[in-house]
């Protein structure tokens, strides 16, 4: 009997490990458990510990406790949340969380309009222009949400303002001061991030508009509605779930957003949340109240998804019946034809400022002798062997004009290897993802790996850096902690395996769309003529969806190579090109951190538009779907 | 009333022509159906009527109103044309409950409240899904689907019915019920009906005249049974009717006004045609409709069995003739063996002749195999 039973469990063991999808799912439960998860508890577990000998002596000072580093204390938490001496909360936490939290209702306000707008333009009127304007306005969300910030400062600059470098474009041409709290602050971050983000809102919101049955919008004009009934009445409740999951994951982005609060604070007037943690960590020696901001970021996030999900859940949700969609009569701008060319200039005019002009005002700032005088070209940034700077050069780094400059080459050669090896990583682990998950759906692992593959998606990247930056502290893995090994190798790892598991979500969203269209009896067609399975992936499944695959591997390569918040905790300044640029920037080397900006943007663009052209593949397609 | 025309109506995009030259009258309270394969402009000359699509050029007049007219520039919105229109998808709105649905075009034509509440009512009890008020779309089959959205059609009361394969989405068996109501609807409703479809059972039970379209020109516009029988062309006769008919090349050859000498499959055939015939080349298609191949004992034709249909009522039978399949049907359920010899008649005055370069039909009569 006993052997009976065993040779039962052996054999269908055996038939479970026979399918590869059920094996890939067991690797990615344990993989993603291990970095998903754990992290995740351990930064929680974290945000209860003594960090360090200072750490220890303060908590003992306020709480007449007598802890050590190490030990498990609930201090952190009102230490950092009410501290009432010297308003200490509410400069460190609850001035930066109230002004974060406007700053991305802000962004999202903007980014779901300008989207939302342009995207409902696109498919439901008859503006010209709009293969152009399509193509360019994606431009923000290819480029570093930072490098806008730049483009915002080099335009708007002006001498009437103490903090701000020398002189903007706009006052160059016409003269004109904008006040300051156009140039530096929460109003420009806000904007900046808007901008950034709009062509996310617009490729979703689009996307949904396109995939809509257009019959649902004709019903109702026969029924006798006014363009604005339907709009009202129809089309915005039918796409409300993907506008809320836009909003949503905008508000989850810019709330945690590093990098644009930190080009925009010349004068310190606005410490983000995500300023105020760094600060916490890096400059203040208060590790433990850091992760306790991380986690409620992490908080926030879990809150949005769980919003998302209670929206997306309830019974009106629908169920496309494809129909005849395409052949929607299309909306006229005007009762003029003029007036749509008007409508199609302005927007023209507006994409191309945010799009295309930020490349001219880098180059045009890389140039420039002094700052902001625009009769003192030079290129000698570009190609002097010079150094600039000695601060620099003390540092043992280059200043030297960019095509001589190791210091940059190095650090981009590091990106590209950083972004390459990631973008293998997460969209090899998408595919093999998607195709477990398609193979399984409604089955408890499967649900579990895609929830959990799509999980840190939300944790704000500034957060999930500092998981991973406090886990270069644990036993084991301290070979990781660049500030420690003072080895530039150190960083790229950690960078490698935070950012391959950061933008897994990408690759695994685009990944599991595309094998769920391909219907299951095409690889079943393949089975029984006796292929093995890895010809299968590399001979019949991957050259049905080639492109949107290739989509997976393009969305993480160009949002690693751009970069910075994910990585400012784990790297040093030199480490990545994007680390290379905030550095130039701090010493006030403008001319070099443009040029720099120029770099990575026109290095994305060109990969973008070269597999574009190569596979047919475009980061719209990996998200849109 | 509304009585619906199209003149030289054609739809281009870019250098395709969906719809081509078409002009066709639709009489007050009609049931017409548009018939034809796929993309072949049927979908798109129903969505041109309903003020959905806008032609390239042509006049479209509905009732005594100038609709559309591209010469003058005229062209009245969908929702001023006073028509329904039935999705093939249905088209409900997946966020309105079945009540709200039905009640959506009603507030817009500003009725007072305890009228919509009336109307409503009323059309759910027609449609019998009053049960089904308070639900989402998205909560019911695909029958309960269709009459929401036929409700939805029918309760602002309109004078013109358009309707895309409505039925394509739902199983055979509610299909039929579904066409049996359709039908029982047109005489409740008053109205005019313009129907698309692909599936011409449909449209020959249906409608009280159908209109063949392929490639977007106007194939017939008749009676049913006059296209059934009546067939201008080999389009139109090979896509009515099921089994299709049978087509056999034949080489003709004149002996009077009326009567062909037919040579086919090394058969001699004498042709009556019921009306002087034109022929204008000795290459001829002679078309059968199934019932008129008779599998009787001593016909005069002999073949094998090739292979036996029986579904009960009716057996289509297919007799290997020199290598050509034939279709024959013949009523009851019989079993023959396979490759068992056979031999039929060809009876009936309806046995079409069309000529073989312009597929036009030439004559309609009589077959008789000499021996």
């Amino acid at each position: 009997m006993k052997t009976m039973s065993f040779s039962k469990i052996w054999n269908k063991t055996k038939t479970f490990f026979s399918k590869p999808a059920n094996i890939i799912l067991l690797f990615f439960t344990i993989l993603l458990t291990a970095t998903v998860i754990y992290p995740l508890i351990s930064l929680v577990l974290d945000s209860f510990t003594v960090q360090s000998i200072s750490e220890a002596r303060e908590i003992n000072e306020i709480w007449g406790t007598a802890v050590k580093k190490g030990d498990f204390t609930f201090a952190q938490w009102p230490n950092l949340l009410f501290n009432a001496n010297s308003e200490y909360s509410l400069y460190f936490f609850w001035q930066p969380l109230y002004k974060s939290v406007l700053m991305a209702l802000l962004a999202c306000v903007i980014a779901v309009l300008g989207g939302g707008v342009l995207a409902w333009l696109i498919t439901r009127s008859n503006l010209p222009m709009k293969k152009y304007i399509s193509a360019v306005f994606i431009f923000p969300y290819i480029m570093p949400s930072w490098s806008i910030a730049m483009f915002w400062e080099n335009f708007f600059k002006n001498t009437n303002i103490a903090a701000s470098n020398g002189t903007g474009i706009l006052q160059a041409l016409t003269g004109i001061c904008v006040p300051e709290f156009l140039v530096y602050g929460i109003v420009p971050c806000a904007l900046v991030l808007g901008i950034h983000y709009a062509p996310f809102a617009y490729i979703l919101i689009g996307g949904i508009l396109r995939n809509m049955d257009a019959n649902l919008e004709e019903a109702a004009t026969i029924l006798k509605s006014s363009r604005f009934k339907i709009l009202r009445r129809i089309t915005l409740p039918i796409v409300a779930p993907a506008l809320i999951s836009t909003i949503l994951l905008v508000f989850a982005s810019s709330i945690s957003s590093y990098t644009v609060p930190a080009f925009l604070n010349a004068n310190n007037s606005f410490t983000s949340i995500s300023i105020a943690m760094r600060g916490l960590i890096i400059t203040a020696g208060k590790k433990g109240q850091g992760y306790v901001v991380a986690v409620i970021l992490l908080a926030f996030s879990v809150l949005i998804l769980t919003i998302n999900n209670w929206f997306t859940r309830s019974r009106r949700s629908f169920t496309t019946v494809s129909g005849k969609s395409g052949q929607v009569s299309k909306f006229r701008i005007g009762n003029k034809p003029w007036i749509k060319w008007v409508v199609a200039s302005i927007i023209v005019l507006l994409v191309s400022f945010f799009a295309v002009f930020p490349l001219v005002s880098f180059v045009l700032e890389s140039l420039q002798e002094t700052s902001g005088n625009y009769a003192s070209m030079t290129f000698k940034y570009w190609f002097s062997p010079e150094n600039f700077d000695v601060r620099i050069t003390a540092q043992g780094q280059s200043s030297q004009g960019i095509f001589h400059n190791y210091t940059i080459w190095r650090a981009f050669g590091r990106s590209v290897l950083v972004a390459a090896v990631v973008a293998l990583v997460a969209g090899t682990f998408g595919i093999l993802i998607g195709y477990a998950v398609s193979k399984n759906r409604r089955n408890r692992i499967a649900n579990y790996v895609s929830s959990t593959a799509f999980l840190p998606y939300l944790i704000p990247a500034l957060s999930f850096g500092a998981i991973f930056f406090s886990l270069t502290f644990k036993q084991g893995f301290q070979w990781l902690n660049v500030a420690s090994t003072n080895n530039e190798w150190s960083a790229v790892a950690i960078c490698i395996l935070v950012a391959s598991i950061k933008f897994l979500p990408f690759a695994s969203r685009s990944g599991t769309n595309a094998m769920l269209q391909v219907s299951g009896e095409i690889e079943e067609a393949a089975i029984i003529t006796g292929c093995p399975w890895w010809k299968r992936m590399t001979h019949v499944l991957f050259p049905i969806q080639k492109s949107s695959l290739i989509s997976g591997y393009l969305l993480p390569f160009i949002s690693c190579m751009r970069e910075l918040t994910l990585f400012v905790l784990i790297t040093s300044s030199f480490s990545l090109i994007t680390n290379v640029l905030q550095f130039y920037n701090v010493y006030g080397m403008t001319q070099m951190s443009n040029a720099v900006n120029l770099l990575i943007v026109v290095f994305v663009i060109g990969v973008n538009f070269l597999i574009n052209k190569l596979t047919g593949a475009s980061i719209d397609k990996g998200i849109g779907g | 009333m509304p009585r619906i025309e199209l003149i030289n109506v054609t739809k281009k995009w870019g250098k395709f022509v969906a719809v081509d030259n078409l002009s066709m009258i639709i009489e007050d309270r009609e049931f017409v159906t548009l018939l034809g394969p796929s993309g072949c402009g049927k979908t798109t000359t129903l969505r041109m009527i309903a003020g959905l699509e806008t032609p390239t050029s042509g006049k479209i007049i509905i009732g005594d109103r100038v609709v559309f007219d591209s010469d003058k520039g005229i062209n009245v919105s969908p929702s001023n044309r006073d028509i329904g229109f039935l999705f093939q998808n249905y088209a409900l709105w997946p966020h309105m409950t079945v009540y709200k649905n039905i009640s959506f075009g009603l507030e817009n034509l500003k009725w007072k409240k305890e009228q919509i509440n009336a109307r409503v009512e009323e059309v759910m009890k027609t449609l019998q899904i009053s049960e089904f008020r308070d639900r989402y779309p998205s909560e019911l089959s695909g029958g309960q689907q269709q009459r929401v959205a036929i409700a939805r059609t029918l309760a602002p009361n309109p004078q013109v019915l358009f309707m895309d394969e409505p039925l394509s989405n739902l199983d055979a068996k509610l299909r039929g019920e579904m066409r049996t109501e359709l039908k029982r609807l047109h005489r409740d409703t008053d109205s005019t009906f313009v129907y698309v479809t692909h599936d011409q059972l449909e449209a020959m039970t249906l409608a009280s005249r159908t209109c063949l379209i392929n490639k977007g020109l106007l194939q017939q516009y008749d009676k049913p049974l006059r296209v059934y029988n009546h067939p201008t062309n080999l389009f139109v006769a090979d896509f009515v009717g099921s089994p299709t008919m049978n087509f056999l090349k034949a080489k003709a050859k004149k002996v009077s006004d009326t009567v062909i000498n037919l040579e086919v499959l090394g058969l001699n055939i004498k042709y009556t045609s019921n009306e002087p015939v034109k022929l204008t080349s000795e290459n001829v298609i002679i078309g059968i409709r199934p019932e008129f191949l008779l599998i009787k004992d001593n016909g005069a034709i002999e073949g094998l069995a090739y292979s036996t249909l029986p579904s009960g009522m009716e057996t289509t039978v297919k007799i290997n003739l020199k290598d050509t399949i034939l279709s024959a049907v013949q009523f009851g359920a019989v079993d023959y063996a396979f490759d068992q010899k056979i031999s039929f008649d060809i009876i009936g005055k309806s046995i079409v002749l069309f000529d073989e370069e312009s597929k036009v039909s030439i004559a309609l009569g009589a077959c008789e195999v000499l021996k």
